[in-house]
């Protein structure tokens, strides 16, 4: 047992004893905040693009801009939805009807805010502000040889004070028998102003044609406008009218995320310990390390010491989100944020999670250091560890569809097959498996787990004390199964 | 003297080939001992094995009377071949963590280190990492790992290759300093010199199966003394010579103005028996050297033919 402490306590001192260890623990949190807010953060900082539009009737343009103001008034609500939805559901029904009987939307973002500063007044201090992704501009000009200097960049124009060129220019032209829409911008890759302006243009000729038909422009509209009431049940609740939110969701949305965790923790430890192994092959210090301790201790000490070397990660991550989580919560105790934490805190998730990582870790931690005890560069490693990679890489691609239809049979079935199993059951866990459903690809797993280290013990054995390659134990074992069925 | 190891029939087979063949041989506390053998004799296995790394195949190793356990493998240094240590690891770090694996407790290990390091010229060095020193230090840190807990017996594998002579010398000094205070070495080597300086006893080996095993001055007694001399121009002594009843072989000569000649002194008046009959015969003798034999010789010897590595 000493023997295996020190091997631990050195290959996990020697990870956690560097500065890249820290740097790379923190810029993991950071990364995930960069790719989760930035895209907002950048939304949110850009100033409205500026928009020009001039038509032959004056009925056409005020259509395509009222196509546009609409636009931005359901973009508003579905903001403000998602944020009821996660900050204040209790109130989220009322602060709606608030907004949707306001005239605009500011009118509605400030109605809203009203309710919520009485129901929940920690969230309304959260509350995000409208966000106006275009703003429609007078049009400088009718045509586009008068645009075009604007398009450029070359003029600008004046819009709240603040001087821009234009984004875009919508020309409308009425032509025989149609409209013709003609939209000008420098910008190729956003196609959402036109696809407005198409649309409102599309809704003219409609009512046109069905007016010359003699029906009501304004009965067609309200007939176009008819949608069903959406609501989401689960048969698993208790309440009969009690709809599926945001918060129900939270475990499964738990779930993929410490699925992709226990991924790239499984395959960044594996690494570090094939990384550790080829360092002490091609130093020689096995040789070393032999003289006090057997192959079997050497194992188990480097899969313990990167397993310490996990938990201070899982540690420091699992702080820092709990941390996090918790804030949110404390925010908005009845919000996805505070289902997201109960979940996160959930027993039957951390224990899935903590079984799935120990099988799984052992499983290809033990695989890495069997094959890297095979090899004295990195070169040769990788080469031997390609089959494994791509066995790593098929639960990834298997995540999205598994956590859309946990139950289907195709994810019951590929939960038996053992190098799947630690990410396809963390995935599945929250989607109410029987026990049986839940203890049998276990059993599968760990039985796998128990033979690979076997397995593992010997090839290692075989690397380190007879400096084993991997063509050398090709060959042996070919030669015993040759020489095998010559026994009497 | 009883031994600290003892190597009985010690056999070593990869697939059909016998890497070491049925060698048996020991080492006594207080004396160094070396086995030599050309490469791939099956000294760098032999010596595994005897450290408890690699399992015989047949035969058995001996510490202190009993078979080789874990325990025993713990009073045991080894310094392989090809040498190396954590290279993110201080030196004083890398001592302490060896000396620990072999049994000391964290605070003696630390305070072992220090002196050592202190000992041999390294004290500043203490806290600087592995991959900051140069190979000489680096290898010194190494040694001073595998004696740092005070082993019965020390087992170093070429342990000489790759140092400058300062180093060498160094390595020497340690080697004699452990065995003046009653430890064992054992060490191999392919250069005779450092056996034949060092060594108190010396195992040959050739294809794995002992040649030789015994004192220095046996190996060396086990040849016959010779006398080298040279005579000017094309003069035959051993024509000369051989009318006197002596025989002679000729040697390569130095240049093309001299013979040399080669003659065992198989009885003690040979050389003035010799140096007489030169004088009877005219023989213009430039040079008359009495050669004492050396372990290369003695290696030559008695491995003979069978020192070239097998085809």
């Amino acid at each position: 047992m000493r023997e295996i402490f020190l091997i631990a306590r050195r290959d996990y001192l020697a990870v956690v004893s560097a500065w890249g260890f820290w740097l790379s623990l923190c810029t993991a949190p950071l990364l995930f905040a960069v790719v989760v807010f930035a895209p907002i953060l950048l939304s949110r900082s850009e100033p409205a693009r500026a928009l020009a539009i001039a038509a032959d009737r004056p009925a056409d343009e005020a259509a395509v801009i009222a196509a546009f103001d609409q636009a931005d008034r359901v973009n508003a609500r579905e903001t403000l939805n998602a944020f009821l939805a996660a900050a204040a559901p209790g109130a989220q029904a009322e602060a709606l009807a608030a907004f949707d009987a306001a005239a605009n939307t500011q009118q509605g973002f400030a109605a809203a805010r009203a309710i919520l500063a009485a129901r929940a007044p920690a969230a309304a201090q959260s509350m995000p502000q409208p966000q106006q992704r275009y703003v429609i501009a007078p049009a400088p000009a009718r045509d586009i040889d008068g645009l075009r200097p604007y398009l450029l960049g070359e003029r600008q124009i004046a819009i709240a004070g603040r001087q821009t060129p234009l984004f875009g220019a919508v020309l409308i032209t009425r032509t025989e028998g149609g409209l013709r829409l003609a939209y000008w911008s420098a910008n190729l890759t956003d196609p959402t102003p036109r696809r407005r302006a198409e649309r409102a243009l599309t809704d003219i000729l409609r009512s046109e044609a069905l007016a010359a038909r003699g029906v009501d422009a304004q009965e067609a509209a309200r007939i176009d406008a008819l949608a069903p009431q959406v609501e989401q049940f689960d048969p698993r609740r208790a309440q009969r009218d009690g709809a599926v939110t945001m918060r129900d969701r939270a475990p499964y949305i738990v779930a993929i995320v410490m699925a992709f965790v226990l991924w790239s923790a499984v395959f960044g430890v594996a690494n570090m310990l094939l990384t550790s192994v080829l360092e002490e092959k091609s130093n020689k210090i096995l040789d070393t390390l032999l003289t006090s301790a057997s192959p079997l201790q050497i194992l188990i000490g480097k899969l313990a010491g990167t397993a310490a070397v996990s938990a201070t990660l899982f540690g420091v991550w699992g702080l820092l989100g709990g941390s996090l989580a918790r804030f949110a919560a404390g925010r908005a105790p009845d919000g996805l944020m505070a289902g997201i934490a109960g979940a996160a805190l959930d027993p039957t998730l951390i224990g899935t999670f903590l079984a799935c990582f120990v099988a799984g870790y052992l499983m290809y931690g033990a695989l890495f250091l069997a094959l890297g005890s095979l090899c004295e560069t990195i070169q040769e490693a990788q080469t031997l560890l390609g089959p494994v990679i791509f066995v790593l890489i098929i639960p990834i691609i298997l995540l999205g569809p598994a956590f859309d239809n946990p139950k289907a049979p195709f994810f019951a079935y590929a939960s038996w097959v053992p190098p799947l199993t630690p990410f396809l059951m963390m995935v599945r866990a929250p989607a109410g498996l029987s026990p049986a459903e839940i203890a049998g690809p276990f059993v599968m797993l760990f039985i796998a787990v128990g033979f690979i280290l076997w397995g593992a013990a010997r090839v290692f054995h075989a690397g380190v004390v007879d400096n084993a390659t991997a063509a050398s134990l090709r060959n042996r074992i070919l030669r015993r199964a040759e020489q095998r069925p010559a026994q009497p | 003297m009883s031994a600290l190891i003892a190597a009985e029939r010690l056999t070593k087979f990869y697939g059909a080939r016998a890497a070491v063949d049925q060698l048996s041989f020991s080492a006594e506390p207080g004396r160094i001992c070396g086995v030599l053998g050309p490469n791939g004799a099956g000294k760098s296995t032999t010596l595994r094995m005897l450290v408890g790394i690699l399992p015989p195949s047949g035969g058995q190793v001996l510490f202190k009377g009993a078979p080789l356990r874990r325990d025993g493998q713990k009073r045991l240094g080894y310094l392989p071949e090809e040498r190396g240590l954590y290279r993110n690891m201080t030196a004083r770090a890398a001592i302490t963590h060896l000396a620990r694996l072999k049994g000391m407790h964290a605070v003696d290990a630390r305070k072992r280190a220090d002196a050592l390091l202190e000992e041999h010229g390294l004290g500043p060095y203490r806290g600087k990492k592995l991959k900051t020193l140069s190979k000489g230090m680096a290898q010194k840190v190494q040694l001073l790992a595998a004696i740092a807990h005070k082993p019965d017996l020390i087992v170093f594998d070429e342990p000489f290759s790759g140092l400058d002579p300062v180093n060498q010398r160094t390595v020497e000094d340690i080697i004699r300093g452990i065995a003046r205070d009653g430890g064992g070495v054992l060490f191999s080597t392919h250069v005779m010199e450092h056996a034949e300086r060092i060594c108190d006893r010396i195992v040959l080996i050739a294809h794995g199966a002992k040649a030789f095993e015994g004192a220095v001055s046996e190996a060396l007694g086990a040849l016959p003394r010779t006398a080298i001399l040279e005579t000017e121009g094309a003069y035959d002594l051993r024509a000369a010579l051989a009318s006197a009843g002596i025989a002679i072989s000729e040697d390569r000569a130095p240049d093309p103005a001299h013979r040399r000649w080669r003659l065992d002194l198989d009885t003690p008046d040979m050389g003035r028996r010799v140096l007489a009959a030169c004088v009877q015969a005219g023989a213009p003798l430039t040079l008359f050297e009495p050669a004492r034999p050396t372990l290369h010789d003695a290696f030559v010897a008695l491995v003979g033919d069978r020192a070239a590595p097998p085809a």
